[in-house]
């Protein structure tokens, strides 16, 4: 126990995670710093080392290998909102990453990674990439491994564990003709969200649904993944009707909603219905948009 | 001497001071100050909300390498004698017990501190503080106000025969006679949840110990240095010309850093014993348990046809939190004498219980209990004008004090200096739109969009002065003015940060007629500054300024003195303009401001005999109509400046969310002279963000054992710039008779009226949908269940009727 943590700021990732696996527990990752330098200047955290991995320049970009995007877990927010890539492949994820709270600080320090591997239950992009059906890059010393990222994040906790650096985010363009939306629900401008919705629906030229995927963020301890949960509305109306039992599945599916200083349960889980349904409505006007 | 250029300051719109040094970061504050040797405190506070101590073992603790001193109650108790009160309860006729730095033998709040580590560096003493054991025996805590009356409530305070500080009746008239001929009688109850202040400052405590004069120097994030320097004086067993108190800059106070806060004389105990600085320093989590402002009325205005108030009852406790030496339990006080605000009641029944608790305490938070006052009668008049069918805007203009009746004695004894409170409204429903924004509302409701509009009125006494306390209604400066022309100013009152230093230079600039430039304004130092009561209650500028203006008016008579010998003119045909002292009997002599104070220090035997030097005078200003010989009913006017506002404003609500979006913004305000309208224009702002966010967002929660789940700004939210809607703001300048210059309180007001007016506007949308939200706050989770449930009674009532 060391009440000022050795730091390390390895220059290659087989250096990091050689580093990461020598030392073990009571050694943390450290990248933008937004969600590990509160907690120990409020004393809630206290490290033996930091290994701070922003000097892994491989691990900030963003870049197209064969149509799939590329993100490093370094890439700040900032950078992606700003991504023409990413705004054409993935714009669900540029926009999601834009309602990043926190203002222009957190968007020029935070990192896609760290927003993941946090794993709170509040951030905003998680959903969304759950909804792209994202996997994630992982590596430890034995090398790297790709995996989707809703396997990694089984429980409240990710799969990472003490030897493991988040390296990058994959994603598969968005098909052509889909819709997106994500909403998100705040009490006022600087609260942290209520509740929030990630959806992305393409829709036939007579208004049928052909696909839908539904995540819905903030409204319990992780994100619930409402995508296979819907596959019976497919080939009905995509219409006013439809969102409105979407909604209500949407908020029942939230079965044990949070409850905190962002409102109680009984809230939480309207709310996170009732985004769904702005979500779903939003997506389904851009998808008929998208193909006119 | 430096460039005069500008005739008059007062009234102009100068910037403050040293807002630049804010803004950019450069002013220094009390936790900017470093010294070589310097120790970290670290407090260990109660995880309980009651709980007996059965021991504290601090040796784990002590064996920590860096550790200097650990130190639990019952040894600070050798050094430390009870903290006096800022306020004590029992001056009024309320309830005294002993406050300790360190809790005892008991805790009564969560937070409380139990034991205190001082280290070499922050990070060991907080280390070592999680080494501190204690063996606690927790117990049923009291936390609702309705917990604390309760027939068999547990004692918070045992030497009490119950657990209300203060109960006071304000009565007046023939109140059951009034209801009896009332031809409508309003009735609500108003819930009022816990808030506070939270300056982005948090407390600091520097201390240094001087061995060769055996005294302590207190850096302190304080309002009120030499009230403090008494205070630390008693705890410490000092004598008190031996603490000097030093605040420098303040980022921000609110009435959160008025004293009786345990860590002050803590640390002060610390750096003497240890003969080393010691400083503190408040974390946010420690922040946020000051409380304020939890409230629960139960009102009944008796109404004539016409809307007129025949009479309010209004029966009301105050849920205060757990004894403490701060005067935060005063606000439940004036929200009782504060009633009935601005309108013309006689008979009235207010009974006012403030109980304890064992949450944390309350400080003083600005609008010090008028703000609960304002809340809760205005938030009565919309209840009335709704159920008589009568604009809200209407039924005020029936029941204001008209402007020709003042000054004017209210039912609990204050005396109202001046005022036009109808012309306010008037002014302010201009700067709204009112009739257009009325259309705007009624196509709005035709489709389906849920547009309200809000007014209220909110009067503040400001400039207080309690007797037998430190909250004295009078202040003293001393100005200085230096052989080449340069002026000081030395005042006991202080500035938070609201700037009042620029006021006072730019009126003792122009007694003296001299330029802005050439006047400092010295604040916060008890070894500087005369003997003053420092920052509350709206008072600085009324009585800093007028103090100063008072000391620069008999200095300026020694400078005219001199100047009429030198030039050999009448004193009364001297000018002073620009810092150019001329004659009206010879304008061909003139001579410089500088030349003549030149001469005034070193003419001492010639021309300058006839004066005394220095040019140096104190004076104090003591306001008027403030009355401490009780009237034939026991009443007293504490105040000597009530200034009062008008606030109206515009919000649209999205009824599937409860989300709340303030269109517009309108406040009219008397503060008597302005002497510069930046200043007053801020803080007018600033009450309104403070408004609007304790209503909408800001809300300190407990849980069910009296545990604080609320401690961070990312729980306790509070409004951004994005938040609150551009502010037209309006002056009405109706001059107060009995302050210099005409001069009434502007720091303070503007919390409840801003608050109101919100929550009107909020029920003025939701009216439709038979919503109306008086348990607050009006936050979109409750906005949205207010709204399921008159959904849910009107199924109900369409059920019954098939």
């Amino acid at each position: 126990m060391s009440l000022y943590p050795q730091y390390a700021r390895p220059r290659k990732l087989e250096q990091a995670t050689a580093l990461l696996g020598a030392l073990g527990t009571g050694t943390m990752v450290i990248a933008g710093g937004q969600e590990l330098m509160p907690s120990m200047n409020y004393g809630k955290l206290a490290l033996e080392v930091i290994v701070d991995i922003t000097g892994l320049a491989e691990l900030r970009h963003i870049s197209q290998d064969d149509g799939r995007l590329s993100i490093g877990a370094l890439t700040t927010h900032r950078e992606i909102q700003d991504s023409e890539i990413a705004n054409q492949v993935a714009p669900l994820l540029a926009f999601s990453v834009s309602q990043v709270g926190g203002g222009w600080q957190v968007h020029n320090r935070g990192t896609i990674g760290g927003n993941i591997v946090s794993m709170h239950p509040l951030y905003d992009i998680v959903p969304s990439l759950l909804a792209l059906d994202a996997e994630v890059e992982v590596c430890d010393e034995s090398g790297a491994r790709t995996t989707k990222l809703a396997d990694l994040i089984q429980d409240t906790k990710h799969g990472l564990g003490v030897t493991s650096i988040l390296s990058r985010v994959l994603i598969d363009p968005m098909p052509s003709g889909c819709g997106w939306a994500y909403e998100k629900l705040k009490t006022t401008h600087g609260a942290y969200g209520s509740a929030n919705a990630a959806a992305i629906v393409r829709v036939a030229a007579d208004g049928r649904l052909e696909s839908v995927s539904m995540v819905l963020g903030a409204a319990a301890d992780r994100p619930v993944v409402m995508t296979g949960a819907l596959g019976d509305l497919l080939g009905r109306l995509a219409d006013e009707v439809m969102a409105a039992e979407l909604e209500a599945r949407c908020a029942a599916a939230v079965a044990q909603p949070l409850s905190d200083h962002q409102g109680p349960a009984e809230y939480r889980r309207a709310m996170a219905g009732m985004m769904a349904r702005r979500a779903f409505l939003k997506a389904v006007e851009r998808a008929a948009n998208a193909r006119s | 001497m430096p460039d005069n250029t500008k005739d008059q300051y007062v009234g102009q719109a100068l910037r403050s001071r040293d807002g630049a040094a804010f803004v950019s970061g450069r002013a220094t504050y009390t936790a900017d100050f470093n010294f070589p040797g310097q120790l970290h405190a670290h407090i260990v506070r109660s995880p309980y909300a009651r709980a007996k101590i059965r021991s504290v073992d601090l040796s784990a603790a002590n064996k920590v390498y860096g550790v200097a001193r650990v130190m639990d109650g019952q040894e600070a108790a050798e050094y430390l004698d009870p903290i006096p009160h800022y306020l004590d309860p029992s001056v009024v006729g309320g309830k005294y017990t002993d406050v300790h730095c360190l809790a005892i033998d008991a805790v009564r709040h969560f937070g409380q501190p139990v034991a205190v580590v001082v280290a070499a560096d922050k990070r060991t003493a907080r280390y070592a503080a999680g080494r501190v054991r204690v063996d606690y025996e927790p117990m049923e805590a009291v936390i609702t106000a309705a917990d604390a009356v309760a027939d068999d409530a547990p004692k918070v305070v045992d030497a009490w025969d119950d657990n209300s500080v203060l109960q006071l009746p304000f009565a007046n008239g023939d109140v059951d006679a009034a209801f009896e001929q009332a031809a409508h009688v309003t009735r609500l109850n108003v819930n009022i949840h816990r808030h506070s202040t939270q300056p982005i400052e948090t407390r600091v405590y520097n201390a240094l110990w001087n061995p060769q004069e055996g005294c302590i120097v207190l850096h302190a994030t304080a309002q009120n240095p030499h009230p403090l320097r008494y205070v630390l004086s008693k705890a410490l067993r000092m004598p008190e010309n031996q603490v000097r108190l030093v605040t420098p800059a303040v980022g921000g106070a609110f009435g959160l850093k008025m004293h009786g806060h345990p860590e002050e004389a803590l640390v002060c105990l610390l750096a003497k014993l240890l003969d080393r600085p010691v400083k503190w320093v408040e974390d946010r989590e420690e922040c946020l348990l000051v409380g304020a402002r939890e409230q629960n009325h139960e009102i009944e205005l008796a109404l004539a046809e016409d809307g007129r108030i025949l009479a309010l009852r209004d029966h009301f406790l105050a849920n205060t939190g757990a004894p403490t030496a701060c005067p935060g339990w005063g606000m439940a006080f004036l929200t009782g004498l504060t009633m009935p605000g601005p309108y013309d009641v006689e008979n009235i029944d207010v009974l006012m219980n403030a109980v304890v608790t064992n949450k944390p305490p309350w400080n003083a938070s600005r609008g010090y209990g008028k703000e609960a006052t304002a809340i809760a009668l205005e938030l009565s008049l919309d209840k009335a004008a709704r159920e008589l069918n009568l604009d809200p805007a209407e039924i005020r203009y029936r029941n204001f004090i008209a402007k020709d009746d003042f000054p004017k004695q209210s039912p609990t004894g204050l005396v109202l200096d001046s005022g036009d409170y109808a012309q306010n409204v008037a002014k302010a429903l201009d700067l709204l739109d009112y009739e257009e924004e009325r259309q705007r509302q009624a196509e709005a409701r035709g489709q389906g969009v849920y547009r309200g509009i809000g007014i209220a009125y909110e009067l503040t006494p400001e400039g207080g002065a309690i007797p037998g306390t430190m909250v004295a209604g009078y202040d003293s400066s001393t100005v200085k003015v230096d052989p080449s022309g340069y002026v000081t100013v030395m005042t006991g009152v202080t500035s938070p940060g609201t700037g009042n230093h620029t006021g006072i230079g730019q009126i003792v600039a122009d007694v003296l007629g001299v330029s802005f430039d050439s006047v400092r304004v010295v604040q916060g130092d008890t070894q500087a500054c005369p003997y003053g009561f420092g920052n509350y209650s709206g008072r600085s500028t009324i009585v800093g300024g007028g103090s100063a203006a008072l000391a620069a008016a008999d200095v300026k008579e020694k400078i005219v003195r001199v100047a009429g010998a030198l030039m050999e003119v009448p004193e009364d045909s001297i000018t002073i303009e620009d810092g150019v002292i001329g004659s009206k009997a010879n304008a061909d002599v003139s001579l410089t401001f500088e030349e003549v104070c030149y001469a005034a220090y070193t003419r001492a035997y010639d021309v300058a005999q006839c004066i005394d030097p220095p040019l140096e005078a104190t004076r104090t200003f003591k306001p008027g109509l403030i009355s401490h010989v009780p009237d034939e009913q026991g009443r007293i006017n504490p105040y000597p400046s009530y200034s009062n506002a008008a606030y109206a404003t515009v919000c649209e609500i999205d009824i599937e969310t409860g989300q709340v979006e303030l269109k517009k913004f309108a406040v009219v305000h008397d503060c008597g002279k302005v002497i510069n309208p930046i200043l007053v224009e801020g803080q007018a702002c600033g009450a309104i963000a403070f408004g609007v966010g304790g209503m909408l967002t800001e809300q300190i929660h407990h849980d069910e054992n009296g545990r604080q789940l609320t401690n961070n700004f990312m729980d306790y939210v509070m409004p951004r710039a994005l938040d609150i809607p551009e502010i037209a703001v309006g002056h009405h300048d109706s001059p107060n008779p009995v302050t210099f210059m005409g001069l009434k309180g502007a720091g303070e007001a503007g919390v409840g009226g801003s608050a109101a007016a919100v929550v009107n506007a909020v029920n003025d949308a939701l009216a439709p949908l038979g919503v109306e939200i008086t348990d607050l706050p009006v936050s979109p989770p409750n906005i949205w269940k207010a709204i399921q449930e008159a959904q849910q009674r009107r199924r109900k009532s369409k059920d019954k009727a098939a």
